[in-house]
């Protein structure tokens, strides 16, 4: 690691967790909750999540926002096997890659994560001139599908660690739990239910989400590209 | 190495294995009472690949985890008695916690914001700048 990098990353990492704080803090809960309220928001500060295990309707807006959360973990296993079928290989590389250099990986997805929601502020000035609008529209859609495809290479990631083969012969010897379809499977369901959990499902995901920003960027979504090439002339 | 035999055996010893019983200086090298032990790997002894086995695809294990996701989501919402689709319609998720993020931030002086985003640009760029670790996936 460079001397510039030494710097960069703690100082970076820094700046980017308060960042984060302040978006998971309770006072933005409520500007989110003001505009869509209903019982079961998944938006709910994470306190109030905690404390509405008391009443029977808490009890009940918990168990539909389970239901939610299962729902949607459905949906992030048809879109990982669908993204894991026709880019296997990059989802492998960018599981390798985060298990290799997991603090780089984190330290770029805050880094990113900042530059997201800065860049977003820089581009709602713009709104006002047109050209901010589609400037806004492709930032969120990169930013969704960063998050998709990390979200997808850390599910590759968790389910090596947690069931990957470790010697040949035990690869040879299992029928299912061996491939890459198979790693994003198991890693899903056991970040899924760690996302069920109340509050430390939730830092568990929004860590996970910022390790899959890091990921998919430090790898350039798994095609192994350089980028920002230094040019040089050609010598003859 | 005396003879472009020799030579054509070192780059290729199976194929010129006649070689040895011409040559005595490659047989006292090479053959059979040659002192020097072949190299023996245990293929279970090296560590396994990231590409090894990757191309397996276990449909019954896709298939079941999806299954049994959606048989859960369906009892927990079978058993709260509310509808599906109004719910899930609700609890979509949205962008809102990074919309009030930014509204917020919007209250902050423009210098602030420019000189932010070219500080915090410049370090993504010097991030991306490292190159990924070369491992062979």
């Amino acid at each position: 690691m460079s001397r510039v990098t030494r710097f960069i990353v703690p100082a970076t990492m820094l700046t980017a967790v308060l960042a984060l704080v302040l978006t998971l803090a309770p006072a933005f809960a409520g500007v989110a909750d003001a505009k869509a309220a209903t019982p079961a928001s998944t938006d709910q500060p994470f306190l109030s999540q905690l404390s509405s295990f008391t009443t029977i309707q808490g009890a009940a807006a918990a168990m539909t926002k389970t239901a939610v959360i299962v729902s949607l973990l459905f949906v992030w296993i048809i879109v990982a096997v669908i993204v894991t079928l026709f880019a296997g290989r990059e989802v492998r590389y960018s599981s390798v890659e985060v298990r290799a250099s997991a603090l780089y990986c984190f330290a770029l997805g805050l880094v990113a994560f900042t530059s997201f929601v800065i860049t977003a502020i820089v581009f709602s000035y713009l709104v006002p001139y047109i050209v901010g609008v589609p400037l806004l529209a492709a930032l969120g859609v990169f930013a969704i599908l960063t998050k998709v495809y990390g979200m997808i290479s850390i599910f590759h990631a968790a389910g090596s660690i947690v069931a990957g083969s470790r010697t040949r012969s035990q690869l040879e010897r299992r029928r299912w739990f061996r491939g890459d379809l198979a790693m994003v499977i198991v890693g899903l369901v056991v970040l899924g239910a760690i996302r069920l959990i109340p509050l430390v499902g939730t830092i568990i995901w929004s860590l996970a989400s910022v390790f899959g920003i890091g990921t998919a960027l430090a790898t350039r979504f798994g095609r192994r590209d350089p980028a920002f090439l230094a040019w040089r002339p050609a010598r003859a | 190495m005396k003879t472009p035999d020799c030579e054509r055996y070192i780059e290729d010893p199976e194929a010129n294995a006649s070689h040895l019983a011409a040559c005595a200086e490659c047989r006292a090298l090479f053959g059979a009472e040659s002192n020097v032990p072949s190299p023996k790997i245990d293929l279970n002894a090296l560590p396994l690949a990231p590409w090894e086995g990757a191309q397996h695809r276990p449909w019954p294990l896709v298939t079941g985890a999806a299954l049994a996701i959606f048989a859960i989501a369906a009892a927990l919402f079978a058993a709260s008695g509310v509808s599906p689709a109004d719910t899930l319609a609700a609890n979509m998720p949205t962008l809102s916690r990074l919309q009030s993020l930014v509204l917020l931030m919007r209250q902050a002086p423009i210098v602030v914001v420019g000189v932010l985003f070219i500080v915090v640009n410049t370090v993504l760029i010097a991030l991306l700048r490292r190159a990924p670790k070369g491992l062979d996936v």
